[in-house]
């Protein structure tokens, strides 16, 4: 299918570029290439299907693409330039999307290992699946009185509210034991819940009103690059750009300056601001007395407990610089910060959080346009998520769910009692490979009866499974997808039909819980039949309507929309704290177990066995363990590198391309070296990622250590995944 | 009248990000291992601080392209507005064109056993459209510009890596990127 469809396209442009050399070579050459050229579009503008979808990736931008069907084959994918924040245009992995639907290397049918990780699969049925898991799920549940020993894993490989399905089936099984938490964030959505009441960022498109930008451990050129664009503008409109960065990242390389931090160090450099701010008086009173609870002590604190030359000792920077900083910020308004996600994967990364957002609000650059201090939003998130809420069976005994610990999953697993887990169901994520305590993640799978997992791609995770049940890609299903930084909503219509034996999470959910009736009836409540695309309406409501100024969700088909309201965040000056006001003091992050403000908390340093840092954060040519594999991307980069700077490569008398072992006490890597000074003397980086055909992981070195915070919002503490320390070796 | 259309390329404001190539990729629906356009890193250290620039190239679409003077079959042609376009049905896969331009802009297929490379879009461009990799770039870093009436003032035509520019008179264009100020602890 892929090789017809290459060679059609491709053809037909050769034979337009043809026609044009001839009628070249002959002379008078506009006019006469312009009509063959019109008729040859107008033709192809016939046969061709527009098609409305949404990136659904775990990403900041979401992108609405436009999807171009011929013949009922995806041909290629555009940006719709109704969405003035992706503005018509991809990404590099957006523009890939051929090739993934395509990818000779996808699962096409269920397939059944004998001997995880053996390599030897069997082709076998739906049903054949369908009745292996369901048999199993009903011997566990006699076994232990209990649907308990059934764990789900699911996460952040679609953000479609359609692939809430997968929790809908589970619940439907009746309470079961679920891998709960965030990996990514959690840590920053506390701190700023502690601040705030929530997380709640302007609209990312307001950033060109911003004169003054902190770009603080956020590299939006490889993670949200349509965010760019409107820091570029912001830029050209006379904003000055400072990164603040331990990397000189591809973000930072275009800022007008670039502060490289000591890692982790983050509340330290901000609250030598404030105390710079407060020692010159260069703080919003009015703002705080209007709208802040808390300040005298804050302010009590960095008096008695702050100077600017701590703040230059934690942090590496200069005493003048710090003081250059504060002064900028404090006085060109509006003063904007974006907090990334990589600097609270630390044990003080959401402290950290909350002394950034101390700065925001002592200058009183909250809920103004051009201002803010921004991490992420879930505004737009309010669906009925019809599909995830089911009916517990009738003969449902356990009482409630079983929270596992996303964060530390193989540890948890392994240690879970009474019942233990026996079974596992991995969906929209691939924990072998992204998880850390890589050896650990593989015990637990080898002490499981039945490991199911849906996926495209025959990854880390799938090796490790019993059953794998094929599942389709974002256009071959219908689907809603918003943002958790833009405020767009885009449709995602079903562009062409279901590869292979591929299915959608909600059909695969539907035909399963047939199976367990007809074994055992009444043992799953989830509906056995239904439209999809019905299912997608019954996600809105009347507050999702009034917001995004539609009367029905049909209207999504002609283009996506934008929210028409709250696009700056807290403008209303009600914080949705306890006291509702901006808390920074505040009583739940107490409850917690942390300080009421945010003071420092001590940073993890090297110790002098593992005495290098090994920051792994996100690679340009993929999300997670996505993209990297496909070969469009394996053209353009194909080896996973260890970035080390001169004078450490010196050291170790390791030369560019030399191969590296990176190592601690619970693993290792090997990669060649790209020496570059990028990278701070005393850190390493290598970035994380699956490459297809390669034995690369990063996470063979990294702990389950837990952030400080992440409790409170997401039911789990985040991963210190940026405290990771190694020696390295050439080899 | 005759024009010189050729790529602008804002050094400034790329930052690498390849999606231009993959722009040009997906238009096409290219083979995996062809690459119209390429996107290059430039050496860390060829300006005062270390710094990650890049360079995104294709076909030069040059005023003296020597593709065209060493093709034994005619398969190159220069339109009037200075489109370079190669002619598949001819091409013999000699890869005489491969060795002579000094940009390695002609790929090799190895399936065809023949060249192919940009031809900037010249049917979209005859429809008043723009070439795919400039709509696609999220950086708005690429345009095309006629060199005839472009002001070249404040763009350069060599970059460090960029291959001397007099032997083949390339029309491509850039903006060179700002340094900016960085605060480092190892120097």
């Amino acid at each position: 299918m892929d090789k017809k469809l290459t060679c059609s396209r491709r053809s037909f442009i050769k034979g337009t570029a043809a026609t044009t050399i001839a009628l070249g070579t002959a002379g008078s050459l506009f006019s006469i290439n312009q009509s063959s050229f019109k008729t040859a579009l107008a033709q192809e503008i016939q046969e061709n299907k527009i098609f409305q979808n949404a990136c659904p990736r775990n990403c900041y931008d979401t992108c609405s693409i436009l999807s171009t069907v011929k013949d009922g084959i995806l041909t290629k994918v555009d940006g719709n330039p109704d969405n003035t924040y992706t503005r018509g245009r991809l990404c590099v992995k957006g523009y890939s999307y051929t090739r993934s639907v395509y990818s000779p290397d996808r699962i096409k049918y269920p397939m059944k290992q004998k001997g995880r990780g053996s390599g030897n699969w069997e082709r076998i049925s739906w049903d054949e699946a369908y009745s292996e898991i369901a048999e199993t799920i009903l011997r566990i549940k006699k076994e232990y009185g209990s649907t308990l020993p059934i764990c789900l894993n699911k996460y952040s490989g679609n953000f479609s509210i359609m692939q809430y399905g997968i929790e809908g089936m589970l619940a439907s099984i009746g309470d079961h034991s679920i891998a709960t938490g965030t990996p990514c964030w959690p840590a920053g959505i506390d701190a700023q819940t502690f601040d705030f009441g929530t997380i709640y960022n302007n609209d990312p498109e307001d950033i060109v009103n911003s004169k003054y930008l902190i770009l603080w451990g956020v590299n939006p050129a490889w993670c949200a690059v349509h965010s760019m664009y409107f820091i570029q503008e912001a830029k050209r409109r006379g904003c000055k750009v400072v990164a603040i960065d331990p990397i000189l990242t591809q973000t930072a390389s275009k800022a007008d300056v670039f502060l490289q931090i000591k890692p982790s160090t983050d509340g330290a450099l901000a609250l030598g601001m404030a105390k710079y701010i407060f020692d010159n008086q260069l703080y919003d009173a009015q703002w705080l007395a209007r709208n802040a609870r808390g300040y005298e002590e804050f302010f009590g604190y960095i008096k008695n407990n702050i100077t600017l030359e701590w703040a230059a000792d934690k942090t590496g920077l200069p005493k003048e610089t710090i003081e250059t900083l504060a002064r900028e910020y404090a006085t060109t308004k509006p003063a904007n910060i974006w907090i990334g996600y990589g600097m609270q994967r630390h044990t003080n990364g959401g402290q950290n959080v909350r002394a950034i957002d101390a700065l925001a609000a002592i200058t009183g650059n909250i809920g103004k346009s051009g201002g803010g201090a921004q991490y992420a939003h879930l505004e737009t998130w309010g669906f009925n998520y019809h599909a995830m809420v089911q009916e517990k069976p009738q003969d449902n005994r356990a009482h409630g769910n079983r929270a596992i610990n996303m964060n530390n999953f193989g540890a948890e697993v392994l240690a879970a009692d009474n019942p233990p887990i026996k079974m596992l169901w991995i969906a929209c994520r691939n924990p072998v490979s992204q998880d850390p305590e890589t050896s650990v993640i593989k015990k637990a799978f080898a002490a499981m009866d039945l490991v199911v997992t849906a996926e495209l791609f025959m990854n880390p995770t799938v090796e490790m499974s019993d059953i794998v049940l094929p599942v389709t890609t974002t256009f071959e299903n219908p689907g809603v997808n918003v943002s958790y930084w833009h405020y767009w909503m885009t449709l995602n219509q079903q562009a062409v039909k279901p590869l292979y034996e591929a299915k959608n999470d909600i059909t695969i959910a539907m035909e399963l819980s047939k199976k367990l009736n007809e074994m055992q009836p009444g043992s799953c409540t989830f509906p056995t039949a239904g439209d999809l695309y019905e299912w997608a309406g019954k996600e809105f409501n009347a507050n999702i309507y009034s917001q995004f100024g539609i009367n029905d969700w049909k209207e999504l088909e002609k283009g996506p929309v934008k929210a028409k309201r709250g696009l700056i965040a807290w403008q209303d000056g009600r914080f949705r704290t306890p006291s509702g006001k901006y808390e920074l003091w505040s009583e739940e992050a107490q409850k917690f177990g942390h300080h009421p403000l945010p003071v420092y908390v001590e940073e993890v340093k090297p110790s002098g066995k593992y005495p290098i840092r090994c920051l792994t954060p996100h690679w340009k040519l993929n999300i997670h363990s996505q993209f990297q594999n496909l070969d469009w991307m394996d053209n353009i980069d194909n080896t996973p590198r260890l970035e080390i700077h001169p004078k450490l490569a010196a050291q170790y008398g390791i030369a560019h391309n030399d191969n590296v072992k990176v190592y601690n006490e619970i693993g290792y890597f090997i990669l060649p070296a790209r020496i570059t000074e990028t990278v701070p003397v005393e850190t390493v980086a290598a970035y994380t990622a699956w490459y297809k055909n390669r034995n690369y992981n990063v996470n063979y070195t990294v702990k389950a250590i837990p952030a400080d915070m992440g409790k409170k919002a997401t039911g789990m503490p985040g991963i210190a995944f940026h405290d990771n320390f190694v020696n390295i070796e050439k080899i | 009248m005759a024009k010189r259309l050729g790529f602008l390329v804002d050094i400034e404001r790329c930052f690498g990000c390849h999606t231009c190539e993959l722009a040009c990729k997906n238009e096409y629906q290219l083979d995996p291992d062809i690459r119209w356009r390429k996107v290059y890193q430039i050496r860390e250290d060829a300006y005062a601080m270390p710094e990650r620039i890049f360079m995104s190239l294709t076909c030069n679409h040059c005023d003296q392209p020597e593709c065209l003077r060493v093709c034994p079959v005619v398969a190159y042609t220069k339109r009037n507005d200075g489109i370079v376009l190669h002619n598949q049905d001819r091409c013999i896969g000699c890869g005489m064109c491969i060795m002579a331009c000094p940009y390695k802009v002609p790929q090799y297929n190895q399936k065809q056993k023949r060249v192919e490379k940009c031809h900037m879009c010249a049917h979209k461009q005859d429809q008043g459209q723009k070439p795919a990799c400039v709509t696609g770039c999220p950086a708005e870093a690429l345009s095309v510009i006629d060199l005839e009436t472009f002001t070249v003032l404040g763009t350069t035509e060599k970059l460090p890596g960029y291959p001397d520019p007099k032997i083949t008179k390339p029309t491509t264009r850039f903006i060179q990127p700002s340094i900016g100020v960085q605060i480092r602890r190892d120097r």
